[in-house]
């Protein structure tokens, strides 16, 4: 969670908004969103590169589709149940606070590369 | 020359090793440790995983005095595997990979364990006895695949060793395997166990219920110690994997064994697979801890045969998956 607050400095802390849809048969879902900052559209790239790949278990109850929006990482859920949705966003976090450490503490390798900027810019840059 | 990082974290163990062309440029690994009556649960052992990779991951390059420009290949495991913990090891092999705009390799662990036990020991076509805590398999090669001859048709044997060592409180420091061998060398009257290999399979299930039992009643009313116990189970045990070794051994007129996984470098299992080969007139193959146990280094060699081979995993491909048989991969890079 330290890395998501620093990357919180920078930008935007985490948008997110809990809506129950109308209680009709076919939208009696919980959904849940989620928006991530990231200091350039590149870093963004590579943690939905990260991120995606994973499904979630076929019958567990939860959806999750990740898309990219410049430099924002959107995640949409839809679940049957709270449960399985708090645990599916809970790994989620985790899984994203792991791979943004990774990023900073691998971003230095990368710099010398002008297509890939990566990370570690002053605050007053973004 | 090809340089291969490769990634491992598919139980208890996580590690990071680098290879350039055979030979282990680094190979450092941590073990998650848990109190004496627990086993690792995947959450717990995903967070350790977390907690220690990518201070890991500095040790690896700084060891091998490598930069990730030097780097051609990032691999990593597929499966087989706890999710949990695979999948905080693929995320951080995919990051960098991207970072660093290196191609990635999904591995089959078990696959890792074979080409690693062959790279070290220099065997050339060896019987494979594959043994772990989450593994028990036999395994020749034929056509282009690892087959599997015989394994375990329900709990794997270093699972059998584990749980009985929880259940009388035997320390999981460095391993509960481990400290069964030591107080097996104290164990001086054999209790008798069941003994249930079937055909070319074993199953373990059954004879850890009855030690189990066996524990509770004998060792209240001291009619052997548990030292005595760990030499039967030992014994037993590994008579058992002996058996079905040799004769898929004759089934394939090989004269050469290789035992790989955690269980492997278990010394009296070697033992008594030396006195097998030696009747057979084979020749027996085995590692120590540090390439027996699960690291990455394995996983880094196994990429590297499959990297030189011309294979690839694209970043969407790059799940994990907790269920992947020896058998499914097709082995490119051997005649």
């Amino acid at each position: 969670m330290t890395v998501l607050k620093r990357l919180g400095r920078r930008r935007l802390p985490i948008a997110n908004k809990m809506a129950v849809p109308e209680n009709d048969d076919q939208a009696s879902k919980l959904e849940f969103s989620l928006d991530v900052p990231f200091p350039s559209a590149r870093q963004a790239a590579v943690a939905l590169g990260s991120l995606s790949p994973d499904r979630e278990p076929r019958r567990g109850g939860v959806h999750k589709r990740l898309t990219l929006t410049g430099s924002v990482l959107n995640v949409k859920w839809r679940a049957d149940e709270a449960r399985v949705l708090r645990v599916s966003v809970n790994s989620f976090l985790d899984h994203l606070s792991l791979v943004l450490e990774t990023m900073h503490a691998f971003s230095a390798d990368v710099c010398e590369d002008p297509h890939v900027v990566l990370g570690h810019q002053p605050p007053s840059a973004t | 020359m090809t340089v291969v990082i490769g990634f491992e974290g598919s139980a208890n163990k996580i590690g990071i090793g680098i290879i350039r062309d055979g030979e282990v440029l680094s190979n450092p690994r941590r073990t998650y440790i848990t109190p004496p009556g627990e086993g690792f649960q995947p959450s717990d052992t995903a967070r350790h995983h977390r907690s220690v990779i990518l201070t890991v991951l500095k040790e690896a390059l700084e060891q091998a005095g490598l930069k990730s420009s030097d780097i051609d290949c990032v691999a990593y495991t597929k499966g087989p595997g706890m999710g949990a913990p695979l999948v905080t090891v693929a995320l951080v092999a995919r990051t960098v990979a991207q970072l660093w705009g290196k191609p990635l390799v999904g591995v089959n662990h078990c696959i890792g364990h074979i080409e690693m036990g062959r790279l070290i020991t220099k065997a050339n076509n060896p019987t494979v006895l594959y043994v772990s805590g989450g593994n028990t398999q036999v395994i020749a090669y034929s056509e282009r695949r690892y087959r599997i001859f015989g394994e375990t048709i329900d709990i794997a044997v270093g699972n059998c060793l584990d749980r009985f060592a929880r259940v009388i409180k035997i320390s999981n420091d460095p391993s509960p395997g481990y400290n069964i061998e030591q107080m097996a060398k104290k164990g001086s009257q054999y209790v008798e166990l069941p003994y249930t290999v079937k055909g070319m399979d074993v199953s373990f299930s059954g004879i850890l219920s009855y030690i189990e039992e066996a524990a509770n009643k004998m060792l209240g009313s001291r009619q052997c110690t548990a030292e005595d116990l760990c030499f039967s189970l030992q014994e037993t045990v590994f008579a058992m994997l002996v058996e079905i070794t040799e004769r898929a051994m004759a089934h394939c007129s090989s004269q050469e064994v290789l035992i790989v996984g955690g269980v492997g470098c278990n010394l009296r299992l070697q033992e008594m697979m030396g006195v097998m080969c030696k009747e057979r007139g084979a020749k027996l193959f085995a590692t120590d801890e540090r390439f027996c146990i699960d690291n990455g280094a394995m996983i880094a060699q196994a990429g590297w045969e499959m990297f030189r081979s011309g294979q690839v995993t694209e970043l969407e491909d790059s799940w994990i998956t907790q269920r992947y048989r020896t058998d499914e991969v097709e082995v490119t890079w051997r005649d």
